[in-house]
Parts: C-alpha cells; sequence; structure tokens
C-alpha cells in the first residue's frame, strides 16, 4: 500500500482520504454506540458487585484480587491456551495445505474450492449436533468404528462427556469449521504469486520443497502472520462452537459467561474478566496494526 | 560449459503444434540466438531446454547427456527472465548467490563471484537492496548477475531486455556481447528485435509457426535470407520485393530492364521456367546516383518521384513507388533529396536478390552473394 501512494499524486491522496473519511463515518459511529459505550461500561462495573436485581456496590479491585486468587481462572486460562494453540496452528496448516492442493490444476478443481467452503458456511447450531452424534458413546459413529470395526479398544467412551477429551473435540471441531477461512486467504495470494517466481527457483537447483519453502512460504507470510493473529483474536472470544458442542470445555469465554449468568451470578467479576481480556486482545489488534500491516 | 543438441525436437498444446520438427546444434561456447514473431515457438524451444516445458518428441541433449527426463533442478542450466523473477524478500547479495550457495559452492567460491559479477555489472551499491527498491535497468541487471554467477553448463535468455527503455537497453545489448566474450558461454538467447539478434549471435535461427526458417550467421542472414520471410524479417527497413515478368534475359517492372545476367549467381536456365519472380532489394542498397561512382555492374532507377523523406540525423528515409508497391530506400546525409522531387537511385546489381512467387517465396540466387 505504501509503495503505491508513493507514486500517487497528491492531489489524488488528498481526495481519498477526504472520501475515506466520509465512508467510515457511519461505522465510527456505530461502533461508538455499541462497542465503547459498552467498553467503558464494562470497565466501570468491573470496580463493583453487582447484583441481579440492579443493585451495585462499590468495591474497588476486589473483583481483580477475587479473581486472581481463583484457581478456575487460572485453569480456564490454560485450557485456552491449549485451545488457541491447537486451534491456530490447526487452521493454519490445514488452510495452507488446502490451498496448495487446489492451486494446482485438476478436473472439477472449481467445484472442490467451492466444496471445501461448505463447513464456514454450514450454521454452527446444525453441524454441533451431527458432530455430538457422531461422538455419542452409544450410536455414535466414531465409537462404532474405534470399538467394533477397528478393535482399538474395548471400552466405549464419551468424549464429548469427559472434559479433558472434550478439549480435544472441540479443538478438532474448530479447526475443521475455521479452516476455510485461511484456505480462503492463502488461496487468493498463492494465485497472485509470479509464475517465473518459481520457474527461476527451478532452475536456482530448488526442487519442490525447495522451492515451497524459499518461494512459497515468504511470498505467503503476510498473509500467514494475518491468518494466525486473525485467528487467536477470533478464537480468544470464540463461545457459541464450545459451549454449544461441550459446554464443559471451560476456556475463558465460557468461564466469563458461568460467572456472569448461572450458579452464583456475579457480574462484577465477570466484568474484571472481561477487562483483563480486553487487555490482552488490544495488545494483539496493536501487533497486528503496528507489525503485520507494515509488511 | 557445454553444447546444446537438439533432435527432432517437437512440441504440442493437445493437437496444436507449437515447435515443428526442430533440429540445431548450439556449439560449446557458442551464442545463438533465436529470433522470430510472438507465437513462433521460439520460447517454447528455450522453456523445454530449460526443463520448464516438456518436450512432446525428440531429444535434447547437454554436453553428453540426455535431458528430457531431468526436471530444471538437476539440468545446471542458468536463466534471464523477461520479467526478471528476483526474489522478492532477498536482498540483491542473496539473490545473486541463491543458487550459487544450492550448488554446493565453498563459502569463499561464493564469495569471489559475488565480488566478481557485482563489479562486472556495477552492483556494488545495491548488494544490500531489495529487488523492490531498484529500477528496471538495476533489478535486469541483478537477473544477469544471478545467472552469471552460477558455473553453469548452458545459459537461458527469455527477452531479457524487452522491459527496457530504448536506451538502456542499448546498453545492456552491449554489456551482454561483452560478458558472453569475457566468459566464452554457451548461450541461447530469445528475441523478437532482430537488432538484437544481428549484434549479439554467432548464429541466428529465425523461426516462424514452430518452423526453423534459417540458421546462419548475421551477416549470411541479412545478405542471403532464404525466403521472403527472413529477407523481410531481419532487416530495417525491411526489403523492398518487387514482382517482376521475365522477358527473355531481362527482369521487367515499370518501366525497368533489369538484366538477369549481371545479378550475382543466377541460373539464367532456371530462370526462364517462371513467368514472373520477386525482385528483392535492401533500402540500405539504393545509393543517390549523383553521388555513386559509375560502374557496369550499377541499374540505375531513374525518374523516381519522392513521396516522403524521413530525416534520421545520418541516414534519411526515401518512400517512393516501385512496381506500383509502397519502397522505401536508406541514403545517408549527402544526399539533398526532397518531398515530390525528381531523382535518380541506383542498386549494385550483386546486392539485388530474387525470389519465387511461390507461397514460400524461395531464393533462386545460388551460392554466395
Amino acid at each position: 500500500m505504501q509503495k503505491r501512494e508513493e507514486h500517487m499524486s497528491s492531489v489524488l491522496i488528498k481526495n481519498e482520504s477526504r472520501l475515506g473519511l466520509k465512508l467510515v463515518a457511519p461505522a465510527v459511529g456505530i461502533i461508538g454506540l455499541l462497542v465503547i459505550y459498552p467498553i467503558l461500561f464494562n470497565i466501570y462495573l468491573s470496580f463493583f458487585d453487582v447484583q441481579l436485581n440492579g443493585t451495585k456496590t462499590f468495591v474497588g479491585m476486589e473483583n481483580y484480587t477475587d479473581l486472581l486468587g481463583n484457581p478456575r481462572y487460572y485453569h480456564s486460562i490454560g485450557v485456552s491456551v491449549i485451545y488457541l494453540i491447537g486451534t491456530v496452528i490447526g487452521t493454519t496448516v490445514l488452510g495452507l495445505a488446502a490451498a496448495i492442493l487446489m492451486n494446482q490444476e485438476f478436473r472439477f478443481r472449481n467445484l472442490a474450492r467451492g466444496l471445501i467452503l461448505l463447513p464456514y458456511f454450514a450454521p454452527v447450531i446444525s453441524v454441533v449436533f451431527g458432530w455430538q452424534f457422531i461422538f455419542d458413546p452409544v450410536n455414535g459413529i466414531y465409537n462404532h468404528v474405534v470399538v467394533d470395526v477397528l478393535h482399538l479398544t474395548d471400552t466405549r467412551e464419551n468424549l464429548i462427556g469427559n472434559p479433558d477429551s472434550a478439549l480435544f473435540v472441540v479443538i478438532v471441531f474448530d479447526i475443521w469449521k475455521h479452516f476455510p477461512i485461511a484456505y480462503l486467504l492463502f488461496l487468493a495470494k498463492l494465485q497472485s504469486v509470479p509464475k517465473d517466481l518459481y520457474e527461476a527457483a527451478a532452475i536456482d537447483g530448488q526442487n519442490a520443497w525447495g522451492r515451497f519453502w524459499h518461494v512459497t512460504l515468504p511470498e505467503l507470510r503476510f498473509v500467514i502472520a494475518t491468518v494466525v493473529l486473525l485467528r487467536i483474536i477470533w478464537n480468544l472470544n470464540r463461545f457459541e462452537d464450545v459451549y454449544l458442542l461441550a459446554p464443559n470445555v471451560e476456556t475463558l469465554p465460557i468461564f466469563t459467561y458461568y460467572q456472569a449468568f448461572a450458579g452464583i451470578v456475579d457480574q462484577g467479576v465477570a466484568a474484571a474478566i472481561s477487562v483483563i481480556q480486553l487487555l490482552v486482545l488490544v495488545g494483539l489488534i496493536w501487533l497486528y496494526v503496528r507489525k503485520v500491516l507494515k509488511w | 560449459m557445454s553444447s546444446v543438441i537438439l533432435r527432432n525436437v517437437n512440441k504440442s498444446y493437445g493437437n496444436l503444434p507449437i515447435v515443428k520438427n526442430l533440429n540445431l546444434e548450439v556449439k560449446d561456447g557458442e551464442f545463438v540466438v533465436l529470433v522470430g514473431p510472438s507465437g513462433c515457438g521460439k520460447s517454447t524451444t528455450l522453456r523445454m531446454v530449460a526443463g520448464l516445458e516438456d518436450i512432446t518428441q525428440g531429444e535434447i541433449q547437454i554436453g553428453s547427456r540426455a535431458i528430457n527426463d531431468l526436471p530444471p533442478h538437476k539440468r545446471n542450466i542458468a536463466m534471464v527472465f523477461q520479467n526478471y523473477a528476483l526474489y522478492p524478500h532477498m536482498s540483491v547479495r542473496e539473490n545473486i548467490v541463491f543458487g550459487l550457495k544450492k550448488s554446493g559452492a565453498d563459502a569463499e567460491t561464493i564469495k569471489e563471484k559475488l565480488a566478481d559479477v557485482s563489479e562486472m555489472l556495477k552492483l556494488d551499491d545495491y548488494l544490500d537492496r531489495k529487488p523492490a527498491d531498484l529500477s528496471g535497468g538495476q533489478r535486469q541487471r541483478v537477473a544477469m548477475g544471478r545467472a552469471l554467477a552460477r558455473d553453469a553448463d548452458v545459459y537461458l535468455f527469455d527477452e531479457p531486455l524487452s522491459n527496457l527503455d530504448a536506451k538502456l537497453r542499448h546498453h545492456m545489448r552491449t554489456e551482454i556481447a561483452r560478458i558472453q566474450h569475457q566468459y566464452n558461454m554457451t548461450a541461447i538467447y530469445v528475441t523478437h528485435d532482430q537488432i538484437e539478434a544481428m549484434t549479439l549471435g554467432d548464429r541466428v535461427v529465425v523461426m516462424r509457426d514452430g518452423i526453423v526458417e534459417q540458421v546462419g550467421t548475421p551477416m549470411e542472414i541479412y545478405l542471403q535470407p532464404t525466403n521472403t520471410f527472413v529477407a523481410t524479417f531481419i532487416g530495417s527497413p525491411a526489403m523492398n520485393l518487387i514482382e517482376a515478368k521475365i522477358e527473355g534475359e531481362d527482369l521487367v517492372f515499370d518501366n525497368y530492364r533489369l538484366p538477369a545476367a549481371k545479378i550475382a549467381n543466377v541460373d539464367l536456365q532456371d530462370l526462364k521456367s517462371h513467368d514472373t519472380v520477386l525482385v528483392g532489394i535492401r533500402p540500405d542498397f539504393f545509393e543517390d546516383s549523383a553521388l555513386s561512382s559509375p560502374s557496369d555492374n550499377l541499374f540505375e532507377f531513374n525518374d523516381i518521384q519522392v513521396e516522403l523523406v524521413e530525416n534520421l540525423g545520418f541516414d534519411k528515409e526515401i518512400m517512393f513507388k516501385l512496381g506500383g508497391e509502397d519502397a522505401k530506400a536508406r541514403l545517408d546525409l549527402r544526399s539533398h533529396v526532397k518531398r515530390q522531387e525528381n531523382i535518380s537511385m541506383s542498386v549494385d546489381l550483386n546486392r539485388v536478390l530474387l525470389f519465387d512467387t511461390s507461397p514460400q517465396g524461395m531464393l533462386l540466387n545460388t551460392g554466395e552473394v
């Protein structure tokens, strides 16, 4: 982007930035109303003990000290970290592999390119039921294959019922559901890599693996960084996929939800969790804007 | 360095033939230029040598190795691409040594080669820059450097100068010629630019529609083109071709009767078997009669009406009609012809070529012209 602007006349740049301001004005207004105000209110709430009937008592930093003393909070951070590492690496690698495959010439390529996107477009709730059925301990195909067909074990397991294994089911589900977005971004970039770079690398003695390493990866590094960071940002907040499929997997958003709306309702503590999470997200977004977009 | 041999090489996409039964031997240390209009198969031929296109039929050999089934990275070739194809994330230095490193050269050799190449191509000041920060001419030099740094058996050039402006193109053309002589490298160079073909090639291969029309030294191609395609493709402005009737031993058009007996290497008996022939005269071979010294082999075209004069400095191009067709002559600055004037121009009959009127338009002169 910067490179192009250098060649653009200053008059046009000025024109364009004025048009840009006009175009983003409505969005800025809506974001102000729907995002900034709730965030500020959330920060305000985090210093209060909030009752469901609406009465609030100022408690200062107590919500934060409570939270930092709560082992369930650290547990949920641990679960979130595993969830993030698994899903981010999984979607990136699978998305990249699919993009490279779909960048080859073969029959029905356009059809295949479209089909790959299906998991991404399917409504969460319907595919969640499908997945739950797959892992159902009595009737599910997973147990049928593992126990009855392959005889890998003797005991039928409730993978989703057990929080430890459910975490991995949730990770695999997220990879399956969200790798198409990584795939789309990678494929778009792959198609714009000049063919003669590969030819030059081949002539410089690189085999297919060397060409991937020295041409494809460097050309993709901006997109890879974008995918990784966006996936971290999105999945740090991911609620519905996890909660619907396996509510016993306590990632940070699920833990926050339980604090705010289930059992002993404590919206002040929930607000405090959100504030801490917000700080992490702001850090990540800063990294994205300052580093990745500058490449 | 090695020789390159192409034996009965064919290339087709589906049923569409691109290169038809091509035979060519590039000798060790020879610079061969493939030239022709776009779509003639010259780039495809080069890419088959590189291994970037597979060979439908036939055999290609580098040195004594048949390379048909070798992938490009095992052929030990170097190539300069039309769009440079520099690795954008690498500095100039890394671009130049990339292939050299891969070939297993030791650090000392790499250092020496880099210093060598960067000095020769005047890249010393740019070694740490990225390709995006270079001008077109500098990128082109880096692409050259990357190829030259390699110790390749054969160097391939795919229209390397076509993205440069005229001045830079001329400069780089000279550079390439100099480097080629210095390194004595075996090279195949593809271009559509006949000046590059003439100035760079030890030998020139003129191609059309996947077929080799003629192989020869630049002067052979210029003086003795085997058919009208080569005759008009090489040389600028293009050779004038005028249809003439055969009457006895004369070639007749307009009011002119050219004595065939004075044209070099023409078999009069054979000539008489034709009704008409094409007379080929290069614009360069016309002289202003007022300036030419008399000789009995000169034929004078008198009463020529000048339609247009284009002054190019030392040269001027004269446009006029000959045999009812547009014709051109190139005169030098000594003649002062003007538009609409009537002048006389003479041509050395030794320089006149005759072609038959078949679709191929084959040359009728035999032997040295």
